[in-house]
């Protein structure tokens, strides 16, 4: 998997390599148990502090994503995020706020917009393999 | 043991009437890469010299890796590898060079020394004034970092040197610096190589710190906001740092909660056409460029 940052974004880096795993996971590019590149390593490869690429993963680890094995690395989880569902959604509230401000403005109608969104979903389920 | 590498108490170096250095604070966290920015003659090198016990401060304290490099000069620079412009005795090749500074530094590494000049590709056996700038620069790099200091003290590293040389370097330093868990702290006015690598950036203008913050909090909240409406906040209150009135248009320029600021502004009727991120240039330009009229409140106040 190829993790990249865009430091002149205006976004924190830790949450661009957040965002991305959490990408790659949903797209089955990463699947159960796989590694994630070392702290070090990617941190070499992006030119950045190590300390900002551990902040990512500590987050999600945090968050179920990833577990860690002392000293052996960093895993993608099995588990789902155990998160409350009301929290999941309070997490995803400004995306779609966004979303709905954006379709406003190019005059899309709502039915539109929900079929987007379907799609984008379903794409993603198509890619997944049936996970458990 | 402080968490902090290096901290400045209203650091101060005047030369004459010139306040070069004028009440700097500057606080350098442990395994922390830190962006010293500022223009020319903003006070960096002059900073960064009396850090590394090269000159003396009219007045302020200073501590290094918890050391004064005033009264532990030498004890500072034997943890502390510099990398300043025309420090090296220029008649003197690569070679000579490692072999008169390791005798100098209780931690010194032959293994990472021949391992850099390896990795990037030094010729060492020219005198050093006869290496063009990237040469002379990788070269004070590899005595750096072949002394196994704990803090690496760059003036501005990247200064001459083309795109592929500055990426190996950068490389370098997080691979073996950086990893190590050890502090990097380089002066530059090339923003964008310090916006990859820094994780800390202070922004020094006429010898004091206007911003001082971790740079993913940069990124989070500093906003410009682009609003029409009538009876606008001005510059100064709360979060807000600028404002530039426009045609029509007014910018804001804030440097933390712009949903709170946005919010306030429609509850009072305003419309808010624009929010927008800035880069390191952009925020760098608002805090030290010289708009006609809107001085930064941190120099006025």
């Amino acid at each position: 998997m190829i993790i990249r940052v865009q430091p002149g974004l205006g976004i924190p880096i830790y949450l661009q390599i957040e965002s991305q795993v959490k990408h790659a996971i949903a797209a089955g590019v990463l699947k159960l148990d796989d590694a994630l590149p070392p702290v070090r390593r990617l941190a070499t490869e992006l030119r950045i502090n190590p300390n900002t690429v551990a902040r990512a993963y500590q987050n999600l680890e945090r968050d179920g994503i990833l577990r860690t094995v002392p000293g052996g690395g960093c895993y993608v989880n099995g588990q789902s995020p155990g998160l409350l569902k009301s929290e999941k959604l309070r997490r995803l509230k400004p995306l779609a706020t966004q979303l709905a401000v954006e379709a406003k403005q190019l005059r899309l109608g709502r039915e539109d917009l929900v079929q987007l969104l379907e799609n984008s979903y379903d794409e993603l389920n198509a890619k997944e393999p049936g996970e458990a | 043991m402080s968490d902090l590498a290096i901290e400045t108490q209203s650091l101060h170096k005047h030369y004459g009437a010139v306040r070069a250095v004028d009440g700097l604070e500057m606080h350098v966290p442990r395994g922390s890469i830190y962006g010293f920015l500022g223009r020319n003659g903003a006070g960096k090198t002059t900073t960064i010299r009396m850090l590394a016990g090269l000159a003396h401060a009219t007045g302020g304290q200073m501590r290094v890796l918890d050391l004064d490099p005033q009264i532990n000069r030498i004890q500072v620079l034997e943890r502390t590898g510099l990398v300043i412009e025309k420090m090296l005795l220029s008649s003197m090749t690569g070679d000579d060079l490692v072999r008169f500074n390791r005798g100098f530094f209780p931690r010194w590494s032959d293994t990472l020394a021949r391992k850099y000049v390896e990795v990037l590709e030094i010729p060492m056996k020219r005198k050093f004034r006869k290496l063009s700038t990237g040469n002379q620069t990788k070269l004070c790099l590899l005595l750096a970092l072949a002394q196994g200091a704990e803090l690496l003290i760059l003036d501005e590293p990247t200064a001459g040197l083309d795109p592929i040389i500055i990426d190996q370097l950068l490389r370098v330093l997080v691979d073996d610096f950086a990893n190590e868990g050890r502090t990097l702290f380089l002066s530059s006015h090339h923003l964008s190589e310090v916006e990859r690598i820094a994780d800390w950036v202070g922004i020094i203008d006429r010898g004091k710190l206007l911003l001082e913050a971790r740079l993913d909090d940069v990124r989070a909240n500093f906003r410009s906001v682009c609003v029409v409406g009538e009876k606008l906040p001005v510059a100064g209150e709360g979060d807000v740092f600028r404002a530039r009135i426009g045609e029509g248009t007014t910018e804001y320029v804030v440097r933390a909660n712009a949903e709170a600021f946005t919010a306030h502004l429609r509850s009072q009727g305003a419309t808010v056409l624009d929010v927008s991120a800035m880069n390191l240039q952009e925020i760098f330009v608002e805090l030290v460029g010289k708009g006609e009229a809107d001085v930064p409140m941190e120099v006025l106040a």
